[in-house]
């Protein structure tokens, strides 16, 4: 296949703080709604609060493993759940799976570490703990699980790329339908609200005790969330066979590192411009294509701070917006959900205003959109800063894949 | 896909480096250290094969690994190993990729800054630990000590983290985004590793004087290990290397069906001792496939197949096949090697299976 040729998404699914579903969160993403609250799942011992985008609703069981054996992390339900979304709106099921090479690519943080608290409090004081939390995480990693639930017999990998992981395993998804590798890919993010992250950010000083105000001049920090997202990838081939036609694409992406600090970003943004450059390039795209980027915009200050300066200088004159005021600062679901409300905006030919901005911060020199906007064109980008000093961005098209 | 492994990195318990590699692998002996587990207030003398990183700051000076953990000092070794074997002397490491796949990934740096609040409280909790316990951390680490500027990602699959990690290494070859690939199969040993497998092998468990019987299909003889091995990888057409070159790698889960390895290669089995996974490789290798395993020489963990695709690389690049480790049982019904032989035009294929139907199939081929 040319490099340039992109890959279809038949279907889509996504759940978050803002919905359980795509409907549900693009309909409160446009209503301006921000369900965030002081943390349910754990509680914690800060003087201040900070405030989370929890999902407060029972996320759908999809699968019967919960009744028996050790169970699957919160995470591995936050994917299995977006999974059924996706594929349902793929209008694919197992049995029409079967026999296909389907591969699993799913980007995570959480949901891939041993950090159970009780089991570990028990061991570290000598004690002689049971083993159900290990035996939850060994069947707990999320692409497994959703290979597993569906007996998919293609190849299975999740990515741990801190903040990035979900761009990444769309893009890794993408290259393998590309190379043939696969017919379909089941690509995505997700992860659970975690008290061990919770208090991780904290500690680096990078959390908002309010509510996070992506580019805007009083941003301090970001709020973190939890969700799950998921693209169904597909040949041309696959499609054809079933007489399917699709209307969304991923056209392009690139990654690149900073190479710089194990935590911050790059001050100059290279490693974000390499990898935007190498999307545009992927996709056979340029600059004057582009309709409108998802901004990873987090609200800490350095993201913020490298992520403006990118966009000034490369897109000086495109609309942008960041999502987390929206979602909170999902994590490995990140750039996966990012990426199911970029191709959903294109869909709805609209994009939201990016929550949280008010005042623009004369050291930026840039303002994401205030007001609810039209799609002028059918190229969108979806940017992900991540720990580590990766930058990851994907190109979304709209269209009939030319 | 044709793969060229351009120079190997590669530490464990048996030491450091190519060299020291194949001298284990060419007296067949690898002896485990080994370390106390307390289980329920009872001390266990158990066998483990550990490494050792001193040897990184024949690399980078000691200042420089002052905030670096051991999960990515020996990430970091096995980095710089890898690049001083292959001579890679460029400077501008832009078009070059990145990848680790780890099944645990920094496991003692997580249970740390776990430590670090629940001693006393959540305001105590520490950025630096928990910044070193992010999965990517010592993609990070290399990234920055390196100068590599190309795309990077950290893959966690259990046993399939090194294999899966592979996957996506040749697919960017493969599709030109990048001109070589640094990839890494890491996994460590933390204390807690070992209180887990005293709980879930119990008496099974090994003794110090034990060794792995990869071949005792039915028997709990598993050793831990720990360690990295790591690759830079280029697209076969600029191949000068002195190792083999990676044809072919599949993965995937059988769903209950039959996978069948070639005949006619040989077949270096990730079999190591654990008896959930080993009956299965029993009932598919093929009665005249022939057949080696290594675990017995650097232990098992979960990225270990990084090992036996470094051996199987190694082997094609000499085009010889070692012969099997000291003093390991055969099964009557699998045809074992047993001494060193000449690889001659066949290739080798590294066959994995995990407890789950999981499986892998890295070929190899020679020059």
């Amino acid at each position: 296949m040319d490099q340039n040729t992109p890959v279809a998404i038949t279907g889509m699914g996504c759940l978050c703080a803002a919905g359980m579903n795509i409907p549900d969160c693009m309909d409160s993403i446009f209503k301006g709604k921000r369900n965030a609250d002081t943390p349910v799942a754990f509680s914690t011992s800060h003087s201040t609060s900070y405030p989370v985008f929890e999902i407060k609703e029972d996320i759908p069981n999809v699968i019967s493993e919960k009744k028996s054996g050790p169970g699957i992390f919160r995470t591995s339900e936050l994917i299995l759940a977006a999974t059924h979304e996706a594929l349902n709106n793929a209008s694919l099921n197992e049995k029409m799976l079967h026999g296909k090479r389907v591969g699993v690519c799913i980007g995570t943080s959480v949901g891939s570490a041993m950090n159970n608290e009780p089991f570990y409090v028990d061991y570290r004081n000598g004690g002689y703990p049971e083993m159900e939390p290990i035996h939850r995480f060994l069947n707990s990693n999320p692409a497994s699980c959703i290979a597993r639930k569906y007996h998919f017999s293609g190849p299975c990998q999740t990515i741990v790329n801190a903040c990035s992981s979900g761009t990444d395993a769309i893009g890794i998804g993408m290259s393998w339908i590309k190379s043939g590798i696969c017919d379909v890919v089941i690509a995505g993010g997700a992860d659970e609200i975690s008290r061990t992250t919770y208090n991780g950010f904290i500690s680096l000083m990078i959390v908002d005790h309010s509510l996070s105000r992506p580019f805007d001049a009083t941003r301090s920090g970001l709020n973190l969330g939890e969700g799950g997202a998921v693209l169904v990838l597909e040949s041309k081939e696959m499609i054809n066979s079933r007489g399917k036609q699709a209307e969304l694409f991923v056209r392009g992406y690139g990654s690149a590192c900073d190479a710089y600090h194990i935590t911050a970003p790059r001050p100059d943004g290279k490693g974000l411009k390499s990898a935007l450059s190498y999307a545009l390039k992927s996709s056979g795209k340029t600059v004057s294509d582009i309709a409108f980027i998802n901004a990873h915009g987090t609200g800490t200050p350095d993201n913020d701070k490298v992520e403006s300066r990118v966009l000034r200088d490369i897109f000086p004159d495109i609309c942008f917006h960041s999502t987390k005021g929206y979602t909170g600062h999902t994590l490995g679901a990140a750039g996966a959900i990012e990426a199911v409300f970029a191709a959903t905006c294109l869909e709805m030919g609209k994009t939201p205003i990016s929550a949280g901005f008010s005042t623009m911060d004369p050291k930026l020199k840039v303002s994401p959109q205030q007001k609810i906007k039209p799609v002028n064109g059918s190229i969108a980008i979806s940017e992900s800063l991540a720990f580590g000093g990766n930058n990851s961005v994907l190109v979304i098209g709209k269209g009939d894949g030319h | 896909m044709k793969i060229s492994v351009q120079g190997i990195g590669i530490v464990g318990g048996f030491g450091c480096g190519v060299v020291e590699f194949k001298d284990v692998l060419s007296s067949g002996e690898c002896r485990p250290s080994t370390t106390i587990i307390t289980t329920n207030g009872k001390e266990h003398e158990t066998p483990v094969f550990l490494a050792d990183t001193s040897g990184l700051t024949d690399f980078i000076p000691k200042r420089s690994l002052r905030r670096v953990d051991y999960y990515s000092r020996l990430s970091l070794l096995g980095a710089f190993l890898a690049l001083e074997d292959a001579e890679c002397t460029e400077t501008d490491r832009k078009k070059m990729g990145l990848i680790i796949g780890s099944g645990y990934g920094a496991s003692k740096t997580t249970f740390n800054f776990l430590d670090s609040y629940l001693k006393v409280s959540d305001e105590f909790s520490s950025p630096i630990t928990f910044s070193n316990s992010v999965h990517n951390a010592a993609a990070a680490h290399i990234s920055m000590l390196l100068k590599i500027t190309g795309p990077s990602i950290t893959v966690s699959q259990f046993e399939m983290s090194f294999q899966s990690a592979l996957l996506s290494a040749c697919v960017w070859l493969n599709e030109n985004r990048v001109d070589k690939v640094l990839i890494g199969a890491v996994d460590e040993f933390p204390d807690l590793l070992g209180y887990c497998r005293q709980r879930m092998f119990g008496s099974e468990q090994s003794k110090a004087s034990s060794k792995i019987q990869p071949f005792e299909f039915g028997s709990q003889t598993a050793i831990a290990g720990e360690g990295a091995a790591f690759f830079l990888l280029s697209r076969d057409k600029e191949n000068n290397s002195k190792y083999g070159v990676i044809e072919d790698v599949i993965l995937g889960n059988c769903n209950g069906k039959t996978i069948s390895p070639p005949e006619d290669a040989f077949l270096i089995i990730g079999a190591d001792g654990h008896k959930i996974c080993g009956e299965q490789y029993a009932s598919i290798i093929g009665k005249d496939t022939e057949t080696a395993s290594f675990a017995p020489l650097y232990g098992s963990f979960p990225s270990a197949s990084g090992f036996d695709s470094a051996i199987a690389a190694i082997c094609a690049g000499r085009g010889m096949i070692y012969a099997p480790p000291a003093g390991i049982s055969t099964d009557t019904n699998i045809k074992t090697i047993h001494r060193e032989k000449n690889i001659g035009s066949k290739k080798i294929c590294c066959l994995k299976l995990g407890p789950n139907g999981d499986y892998s199939l890295i070929t190899v081929g020679g020059l």
